[in-house]
């Protein structure tokens, strides 16, 4: 899979008189990159930058050829995004619904999307969840249908905001191996620098600017001393 | 309840064709006065239930509330008019309740609302959006058990601060609690390529 580069160029953005991100440059190549920081550093909008849930102040966001101002749409359907609260993501009643609609926003027939679901279902091998009503599931198995939604629309890189917070430790683990898998870009948003130990990149975010890019045990080494661990 | 996998020769039927089926069939149940034929009818509907293979287990609460409904009826009936006249219209509509099972438990939610949009389509001449309304539907089926583990989480939380018995304290965080849920679901329906002016179209 050919992972489309992501540039960040100058990007601020500021909700109201505050200023959340400022002047931030990156370009991302790497097929999984972590973000770390303190709460309120900026992580998550920097996240949503990269699928045009938020746009820049100033400065472009570009998604391959694409400028997230300008073409959300498209980016959508190239960057998937997971939540930090599956019950939240989850849109349908019923898990093989939820798992469609995507696929239905993205004009696939209603053959093709029963075969995706299908797919997807057995690709993270929970199959046995697909006529279960929504609100039955636990956190865990929550947070596997919000992959599985996101996974079946097959974008090239997804996005998961602090996706282990809610989750207990086999679940993490089981989390972790399937992010391992993804053929995809996976960035991750989280406070679990565990996570982060195989990762390519490792992003400090504090005080809405990059205190540290490099490799994962460097930056985490540079974020403990920061937060005087 | 909504209709698990169902793989009978009902839920291989349009969806249009068979709540046009029920929509009839509840008109003609009005039409019959004899309890016998509604009787008749009711073992019909059974019948049906059972043909496409819907589990017991899955009615269970619903039939169980369904009969309590009924009995209040039959009482207050059977006291303001007869006791056959709320015979009569006990089993219309336990009939009636078991042709809709038969339908709702063979019909996929996501056939459902489909149906829905096309019956609801004329409503674009009046600047209303079925696609929009149905999308509605889905999320407060989908939203309304996600609101109740909010209340009672508030509801406990409050109890063990000793303000269970004060409104205020529970629906305060309740609505603040169920805007950020809105907040929340309304980013993961853009992040998931929903446009609602594409459903205009």
């Amino acid at each position: 899979m050919e992972l489309p580069e992501i540039q960040l160029e100058q990007v601020t953005v500021s909700f109201e008189d505050r200023t959340v991100l400022a002047d931030i440059n990156l370009t991302l190549n790497e097929r999984r990159i972590g973000i770390i920081g303190a709460n309120g550093a900026g992580k998550s909008t920097l996240s949503r930058l990269l699928n045009a849930l938020v746009v820049p102040t100033y400065g472009t966001v570009r998604v391959g050829e694409m400028n997230t101002s300008k073409h959300a749409k498209q980016i959508r359907r190239d960057v998937g995004f997971v939540f930090q609260n599956p019950a939240n993501q989850i849109i349908m009643p019923l898990v093989a619904d939820d798992i469609a609609f995507g696929l239905k926003n993205l004009g696939l027939s209603k053959a093709d999307r029963k075969v995706r679901v299908e797919q997807t279902l057995d690709e993270l091998n929970i199959k046995h969840l697909a006529d279960r009503e929504s609100h039955t599931l636990s956190g865990g198995e929550q947070q596997m249908v919000a992959l599985a939604a996101v996974i079946a629309m097959q974008p090239r890189t997804i996005v998961f905001d602090e996706p282990t917070t809610m989750l207990d430790l086999r679940n993490r683990l089981r989390f972790q191996r399937e992010i391992a898998q993804l053929p995809q870009r996976a960035i991750v948003i989280t406070h679990d620098l565990e996570l982060l130990e195989d990762f390519d990149r490792v992003l400090v975010v504090t005080d809405g600017t990059i205190a540290f890019d490099g490799l994962p045990a460097d930056a985490i080494a540079h974020y403990r001393q920061w937060s005087h661990v | 309840m909504i209709a698990a996998h169902n793989t009978s020769y009902l839920a291989k039927l349009p969806a249009g064709l068979k709540f046009g089926a029920l929509l009839a069939i509840s008109i003609g149940l009005y039409l019959i006065p004899s309890w016998q034929a509604l009787v008749v009818l009711l073992i019909g509907s059974l019948l049906l239930l059972f043909s496409a293979r819907v589990k017991f287990q899955q009615l269970r609460t619903a039939l169980i509330t369904l009969l309590l409904i009924l009995s209040f009826v039959f009482i207050s009936l059977g006291m303001q008019t007869n006791w056959e006249n709320a015979w009569v219209s006990v089993l219309r509509l336990l009939t009636m309740c078991m042709f809709a099972y038969a339908v709702s438990l063979t019909t996929t939610f996501d056939a459902m609302l489909e149906l829905f949009q096309q019956v609801a389509s004329p409503l674009r001449y009046v600047g209303a959006n079925p696609a929009q309304i149905s999308l509605g539907l889905s999320l407060a089926i989908r939203f309304i058990p996600e609101l109740k583990r909010v209340y009672l989480e508030v509801r406990e939380a409050q109890h063990a601060r000793g303000l269970a018995n004060n409104p205020l304290a529970v629906a305060v965080p309740l609505v603040i609690r169920s805007l950020r849920i809105a907040d929340d679901t309304a980013e993961a329906l853009e992040a998931r390529g929903y446009d609602s002016a594409d459903k205009l179209k």
